[in-house]
């Protein structure tokens, strides 16, 4: 051995003796245990091997192996004595005594040699134990560990300990050589000594926890003054743990695997959030219009919950594109009887009659009357300027006769207060409700369009495609009124409007509460034109609820399919006995065409008894749906 | 009451040094290297420093130097502190411009002798 590693050596093992020293020269300051007396004694003992031994010229591997041998009796009489002393050190005191001590234990630990050092030089077949820990065997999780302390035998100690427990170890000297260590290796977990020169432990500490790559990497704080501010300081900033030096080698062995499964779960939930991110991105793909079949691909694998939602969610996915293709299908043979319809509908504008506004004339010093576009039984419908928002209306005027009954015309505006909210692109929007010189108005959408009615009327009846689409999208907004507690009460082709792209909308939701008592049986909805959509119940005036509309939906899905209502007869009178006695022909009996599951549907929907028909708008939506 | 710069890298050997000479009644700052000691003593307001001389950045020769080499610390009195024990570490020391020398494990009596020695003498 060269003098200058002979001269190291002596350091390192002097430093401990030194520590041990002083605090028991101090402690002895206060307390004149003998058992600290046998510590200094014990201390000056190993002292002496040390001087005796090394201070030799020319002391080669076989003497330092002598003099690790010789320096197991006074460390043993050391951790003898102290930890003889530990029990009742601090009673009635603080807790320094016991600090002391334990500084003392640990000092006398770092009097062994590392076993590189001795490796070195020495045989490989001999390395060198610590006494009071065994080594592991297995079971501790492997993991990179960065050692970050100014002491070299505090970096020692802690080597050989984690590498004992089957960790890899890299070591800093300093702050700035481990934040470059850091920037170029993974690391599970980092132990970082508090007081260092120049970038102290808290420095560093901030400086991982600053930096995002780094963040999640846990930090144990290390630091032979046990003091509560500097643990404080050290939680603050983020660190995981906090170890006092000498360190206890369970407690250190406990709380790093702690910090690595701690780690290994956050590492867990990182990728899972990070899978979580991939599933929200398909979402936002199919949004987009740019998800392709099996992009949550490596998600979809997993075999949890989240495997799960990604696998349903593809397929759905795959079966919502499919849905819009056919819909898209269907659409297109739409648009074909809608463009054949408005070929032939000129005549029905000039059917029209007049109301009783004329072009250019001004209601509420806000709609100028543009055109009529259709009469109904409650009031004639004009294509109007908003002279206020400056864009196009329908106003619709009500006759005076359904604006008599003052509590009628207070639940009526409930009504379309209700309306009001109902915003889907399958409704025709209700804005206001006015009057005028007496002349009570609705506002809403305009849409240029013609009615299904129109487009029936014209076709005499439509397929199978066209009807589903209509049937679908009626379904549809519904659905949505249901939802948001609005009932139609009075679906009929005339209320459903189809523009030119197919798109259909539904027109008055709210409108027909003014008709109610109108039609009851007595008056069999004379004011209102034909019952033929009215379920029994509506004609028997009573309670009147969701699965009155998907009544009267079924007689328009009928009428598209067949050109004709379930029930005709001569008079009113007749066709209401019908519609309350008589169950409906199939309507696959008019058109061949019509599967027989639509027929069963349709019928299905004109069941006499509410609770016998499909009870939701969303249902028969997805039920059409599943027919496309 | 005289006020002592302890210069040492050591956790544990300033946690004990500056708690056993508090005990004795000085008042007893620290740094924990070479550069930081350098800055420190030069600020002012000390009687006496103890250098440790391996130290890290700056080692313990080195600082001395610096202090030497300045007027406004040229007079201050230091004490150099070493665990290697080496032959030669003690004319190393004092030839660097350390007033005196002494060895760890430090035997406190000897150093406080040292201490008062150099604090009580004629500036």
């Amino acid at each position: 051995m060269t003098p200058e590693q002979l001269a190291e050596l002596r350091h390192d093992l002097r430093t401990p003796l030194n520590h041990i020293i002083g605090y028991s020269e101090m402690l002895l300051e206060d307390s004149a245990d003998p058992r600290l007396e046998e510590t200094l004694d014990a201390a000056r003992e190993a002292l002496g091997l040390i001087n005796a031994i090394l201070g030799v010229p020319g002391a080669g591997t076989s003497d330092v192996a002598r003099l690790y041998d010789a320096l197991r009796v006074p460390r043993g009489r050391i951790v003898a004595a102290i930890t003889a002393l530990l029990p009742s050190a601090d009673e009635g005191r603080d807790g320094t005594v016991t600090a002391d001590l334990r500084k003392i234990l640990g000092a006398a630990e770092r009097l062994v040699p590392s076993d590189r050092r001795v490796s070195a030089t020495a045989p490989p077949s001999q390395p060198r134990r610590e006494s009071v820990e065994s080594p592991e065997l297995s079971g501790a999780p492997r993991a990179r560990i960065l050692v970050v302390d100014d002491g070299a035998d505090n970096r020692e100690v802690l080597r050989r300990r984690l590498e004992r427990s089957g960790h890899a170890v890299e070591m800093a000297e300093h702050g700035r050589r481990a934040l470059e260590l850091l920037t170029t290796a993974p690391f599970d977990l980092v132990l970082l000594d508090v007081l260092m020169p120049e970038l102290d432990g808290f420095a560093v500490l901030e400086a991982i926890k600053g930096n995002p790559a780094l963040r999640d990497i846990p930090v144990i704080m290390i630091s032979a003054l046990d003091e509560m501010p500097s643990i404080v300081r050290c939680i603050e900033r983020g660190a995981e743990d906090y170890l006092p030096k000498p360190f206890d080698p369970v407690l250190l062995r406990a709380r790093i695997n702690a910090s690595l499964e701690k780690k290994r779960f956050r590492d867990q939930e990182v990728e899972y959030l990070r899978e979580v991110g991939r599933v929200i991105e398909a979402a936002t793909a199919v949004e987009a219009g740019t998800y392709r079949q099996g992009a949550l691909g490596p998600v979809a694998q997993r075999a949890d919950e989240l495997g799960r939602l990604a696998r349903v969610f593809d397929s759905m996915v795959v079966r919502m594109k499919a849905r819009e293709e056919r819909l898209r299908d269907q659409v297109r043979d739409l648009r074909e009887d809608i463009e054949e319809a408005r070929r032939t509908s000129k005549e029905f504008a000039i059917a029209v009659d007049g109301g009783n506004l004329r072009t250019g004339e001004r209601l509420g010093q806000r709609f100028e009357i543009l055109a009529v576009l259709g009469r109904g039984g409650m009031g004639t419908v004009y294509r109007a300027r908003d002279l206020d928002l400056e864009e196009e209306v329908a106003v619709k005027t009500l006759r005076p006769e359904f604006v008599r009954d003052a509590t009628l015309l207070e639940r009526f505006k409930d009504e379309i207060r209700l309306a009001r909210r109902l915003s889907d692109q399958h409704i025709v929007r209700t804005h206001d409700f006015g009057e005028s010189g007496g002349v009570y108005f609705l506002t809403m959408e305009y849409v240029e369009g013609i009615t299904v009615r129109e487009v029936i009327d014209t076709r005499g009846r439509l397929g199978v495609s066209s009807t589903l689409a209509i049937g679908a999208q009626l379904a549809h907004s519904l659905a949505v009124a249901h939802e948001h507690g609005v009932i139609h009460r009075d679906i009929k082709p005339q209320n459903l409007l189809l523009d030119a792209a197919g798109i259909l909308k539904v027109m008055d939701f709210g409108v027909a509460r003014l008709a109610e008592r109108t039609t009851s049986v007595t008056e069999a909805g004379l004011a209102v034109g034909t019952p033929a959509y009215m379920p029994p119940e509506q004609l028997m005036a009573e309670a009147v609820d969701a699965r009155s509309d998907l009544y009267a939906a079924g007689v328009v899905l009928y009428e598209c399919l067949t050109g004709r209502t379930p029930f005709e007869a001569p008079s009113v009178m007749v066709l209401v006995k019908k519609l309350l006695t008589e169950a409906p022909p199939s309507p696959a009996e008019f058109n061949p065409e019509v599967p027989p599951a639509l027929a069963a549907l349709v019928l299905r929907l004109l069941a006499k008894e509410p609770d016998d028909r499909i009870q939701t708008a969303r249902e028969l939506e997805q039920q059409l749906e599943s027919l496309g | 009451m005289a006020k002592i710069l302890l210069v040492e890298d050591n956790e544990m050997n300033r946690d004990m040094l500056s708690r056993r000479l508090q005990r004795k009644g000085y008042e007893v700052a620290m740094a924990v290297d070479g550069r930081q000691g350098v800055e420190m003593a030069k600020s002012g307001g000390y009687d006496l420093v103890l250098m440790d001389m391996s130290l890290p950045e700056i080692d313990g020769w080195e600082a001395t130097r610096q202090l030497r080499a300045v007027p406004e610390t040229r007079g201050l009195p230091i004490i150099g502190l070493t665990a290697h024990a080496m032959a030669g570490d003690r004319e190393q020391a004092l030839k660097a411009g350390c007033n005196d020398y002494d060895t760890k494990p430090v035997e406190l009596p000897r150093l406080l002798a040292k201490i008062e020695a150099l604090l009580s003498r004629p500036k």
